[in-house]
C-alpha cells in the first residue's frame, strides 16, 4: 500500500509537485501517468525517501519510508537504470545490496534467473543495454521479495519480449496480493496491464480512475462513425432525430446520440450510399491525451524553439 | 519460477517480520562494492609500483653521499606515492553520487549516515593493508642501494619502527581525507583535483608565497642559529594545513619541528590530519542528512 496525501515538492520556484493525493493499493496495479517533466519521478523518489515533500506526506505500509525497518524487504524499487555503478558486474550490485538486508547468495541467483539475466550476470553494467539495464533494475526490486513495488517507466528501452514480460510479470506480482505502482508515458504500455490510473499533469492530480473508466471518459466513446457518398443529405436526417454530428473529412460524419442501427435507418431515409459505418470505441490513448493536452509542459514547437 | 513459489513468499513477507540494515551487514555490503571495482586494485598496483620506485631513484641518488643512511630515503616513495590514496578515497567517495548508484544504497539505508560510516571503515581495512604493502615496497626499494654500498639495513632500530607505523597511518590517513572531500563535493574529477590541490600544491604555493613576501631563508644575516626558532605564519600554516600535517606522520619525533613552525610531532601531525578528515566529513554527512538526494 502506497499513500501520498497532499504531497507538495518545490524546488526553489519551481513546483514540480502540487497537492497531489492518491493511494496504490495491495493486489492492483497502479498506473501512473503523466507527460515528461509531469511530477511522476519526482513523486517516486519522494515515496522512497530520498527527497522529502516540501509539504504533505507519502506511506509505505502505513508508515514513512525513513522508518521502514526493512526497506528491500518492504518496498521494490526500480528509479531509473542508472542507479547502477557501471563498473561493478550485475551479480555483484545485487549481491552488495543483498548484504545489507543479509538476504544470502542463492536469493541472488534467483532474482538473475527471473529476470533472464544470468547471460550477463558477470557482465560490468556498464556494458548493458538499455533493456538489460532495466532487467537489472527489476531484479534489484525484486531481491527482498517486497509486499510494495515501485517501478520507473520499466518499460522503457525494452524489446517486444520484454515488454510482455513485464505485463505478465507486474499482473503476476498483483495477483500474489502486492502493491504494484508502475509509471509511464505511454498509456497504451499501461492499458493492458494497469487496473487503475492516475494520471498527473504539470503536479496536480488530473484522474485517478479505474482503465475502464478512464476510457469512457473518452470523447470518441459511444460515438458512430459512418462514411457515405453524400453526408449532407444524411447529416440532415440525422440532426432530425435528435443526435449531433459533426462532419468529418472525406464524407464522414462522427455522430453522438444514435446508434448504429438509428444511423444506418436514417441513411436508408435518406437515400444515400453507406460505404463504412461503425461505432467507435474510445481508447486510453484518446482519454489520455485529451486530458493532458492541457498540461504538457513542452510542446513539439516549444521544444524546437527551446533548443539552442 | 514458479506463480506457487512466489506466492507462498508472498504470504512469507506479510506476516514475517524480517531483518534490515545492521552496520555489520553494511560494512560486508561496502565491502563487495569496494573490492567489486577495478580502480581500487589499479590504484594499489599503482601506488606499490611508484613507492618502490620513487624510493630506489631517491635512494640510489643519495648513496653517492658519504654519509649514506639508507633508512633515511624509507619514506621518499610516499611523496608521489600519496597521489594513490587521495584519488582511492576520492573516488569512493564521489563514486556513487557520479554514477546514480547512491539511489540504490539509499533507498536501501534511508537514514543515509551509517552507509557513509561502513565506506570510511572499509576503506580504512582496506588501506591498512594497502599502507603495509606500501611501506614494504618502500623497504625493498632502498635495498640495493645499501647493498651495493654494503651499509646493512635494521628495520626494528632507533626511529624506524615508528616511521614505518606513520607511512602505514599516512597512507590510511589520506585515503579518508580525500574520501571525506569526494563525499563533499560528490563529483569525481573536482573531488580529486581538490584533494591533489590542498595537499601537494597548497603547501608548495604557500612556502614560495611566504619566501616572496618575506624573503628567502638564505637571505637572513649569517651567524648563530637562534636557540629557538620563532614561529612565523607560513610555516605554521603549511604544518596544520592536512598536506603539512600528513607529512609529520613520516618525520621521527627525535627530529624535532621543522624551522619557523609548531612542534606537533607525528601523533599531533596525525591529529591534525584527523581533524581535517573529521570536519570535511562533518559537513558532508551533515549535507547528507539533513538535503535531498537527487
Amino acid at each position: 500500500m502506497i499513500e501520498v496525501e497532499a504531497l507538495t515538492k518545490r524546488y526553489g520556484s519551481t513546483t514540480a509537485v502540487d497537492g497531489l493525493t492518491f493511494t496504490a493499493r495491495p493486489g492492483t496495479v497502479t498506473g501512473f501517468l503523466g507527460p515528461n517533466g509531469a511530477g511522476k519521478s519526482t513523486t517516486m523518489r519522494v515515496v522512497v525517501g530520498l527527497e522529502r515533500p516540501t509539504s504533505g506526506a507519502t506511506r509505505v505500509a502505513g508508515r514513512s519510508y525513513a522508518d521502514l525497518p526493512a526497506p528491500l524487504h518492504a518496498v521494490g524499487v526500480m528509479l531509473d537504470a542508472r542507479s547502477v555503478h557501471p563498473g561493478r558486474t550485475a551479480y555483484k550490485h545485487l549481491l552488495s545490496m543483498a548484504q545489507t538486508h543479509g538476504i544470502g547468495k542463492a536469493r541472488v541467483r534467483e532474482v538473475i534467473a527471473q529476470t533472464g539475466l544470468e547471460p550477463a550476470a558477470h557482465r560490468r553494467a556498464g556494458t548493458f543495454s538499455l533493456g538489460m539495464g532495466q532487467r537489472l533494475g527489476i531484479a534489484g526490486a525484486l531481491l527482498g521479495d517486497p509486499a510494495t513495488l515501485v517501478l520507473d517507466e520499466p518499460v522503457n528501452g525494452l524489446d517486444p519480449d520484454g515488454v510482455l514480460w513485464i505485463r505478465r510479470l507486474v499482473r503476476e506480482l498483483a495477483a500474489e496480493g502486492r502493491t504494484v505502482l508502475l509509471s509511464s508515458h505511454l498509456m497504451h504500455e499501461l492499458a493492458l496491464c494497469a487496473d487503475r490510473v492516475v494520471i498527473i499533469g504539470r503536479g496536480r492530480l488530473l484522474v485517478d480512475a479505474s482503465v475502464q473508466e478512464v476510457v469512457a471518459r473518452s470523447e470518441r466513446a459511444g460515438a458512430v462513425r459512418v462514411r457515405t457518398t453524400d453526408p449532407e443529405p444524411l447529416a440532415r436526417e440525422l440532426l432530425a432525430i435528435g443526435a449531433q454530428v459533426s462532419p468529418q473529412d472525406a464524407g464522414v460524419l462522427q455522430v453522438r446520440g444514435a446508434t448504429v442501427d438509428d444511423v444506418g435507418t436514417a441513411a436508408r431515409r435518406a437515400g444515400v450510399t453507406v460505404l463504412e459505418l461503425a461505432s467507435e470505441s474510445g481508447s486510453l490513448e484518446d482519454a489520455y491525451l485529451q486530458l493532458t493536452g492541457d498540461a504538457v509542459e513542452y510542446r513539439a514547437a516549444d521544444a524546437a524553439g527551446g533548443a539552442r | 519460477m514458479s506463480a506457487a513459489t512466489t506466492t507462498s513468499r508472498a504470504t512469507q513477507a506479510v506476516t514475517a517480520a524480517r531483518p534490515g540494515p545492521t552496520f555489520g551487514r553494511l560494512l560486508a555490503a561496502e565491502w563487495t562494492k569496494l573490492t567489486s571495482l577495478r580502480s581500487p586494485w589499479w590504484i594499489a598496483g599503482v601506488t606499490l609500483v611508484v613507492a618502490f620506485a620513487i624510493t630506489y631513484l631517491s635512494a640510489e641518488a643519495s648513496s653517492v653521499n658519504p654519509t649514506f643512511y639508507p633508512l633515511e630515503s624509507l619514506p621518499t616513495g610516499l611523496l608521489l606515492a600519496q597521489v594513490g590514496p587521495l584519488v582511492l578515497g576520492a573516488l569512493v567517495g564521489a563514486g556513487e553520487f557520479r554514477t546514480g548508484a547512491f539511489r540504490t544504497t539509499f533507498t536501501l539505508v534511508p537514514r543515509r549516515w551509517p552507509v557513509v560510516a561502513a565506506q570510511a571503515l572499509v576503506l580504512v581495512g582496506f588501506t591498512l593493508v594497502l599502507g603495509v604493502l606500501t611501506t614494504a615496497a618502500c623497504a625493498v626499494g632502498v635495498l640495493p642501494s645499501a647493498a651495493s654500498r654494503d651499509v646493512p639495513v635494521d628495520l626494528t632500530e632507533g626511529d624506524t619502527p615508528g616511521i614505518m607505523l606513520g607511512m602505514v597511518l599516512f597512507v590510511v590517513g589520506l585515503t579518508l581525507f580525500g574520501y571525506a572531500l569526494g563525499a563533499l563535493m560528490r563529483r569525481t574529477v573536482p573531488a580529486v583535483v581538490t584533494a591533489l590541490t590542498i595537499v601537494l600544491i597548497l603547501p608548495v604555493v604557500l612556502l614560495v608565497g611566504g619566501d616572496l613576501v618575506s624573503g628567502p631563508p638564505g637571505m637572513a644575516p649569517a651567524g648563530e642559529m637562534p636557540a629557538e626558532a620563532e614561529l612565523t605564519v607560513v610555516d605554521t600554516l603549511v604544518t596544520v594545513s592536512p598536506g603539512g600535517a600528513a607529512q609529520l606522520l613520516t618525520v621521527p619525533a627525535s627530529e624535532g619541528p621543522i624551522e619557523g613552525s609548531p612542534d606537533l610531532g607525528p601523533v599531533g601531525g596525525g591529529l591534525v590530519l584527523a581533524g581535517w578528515t573529521g570536519l570535511v566529513l562533518g559537513v558532508a554527512v551533515t549535507r547528507l542528512r539533513t538535503r535531498d538526494v537527487r
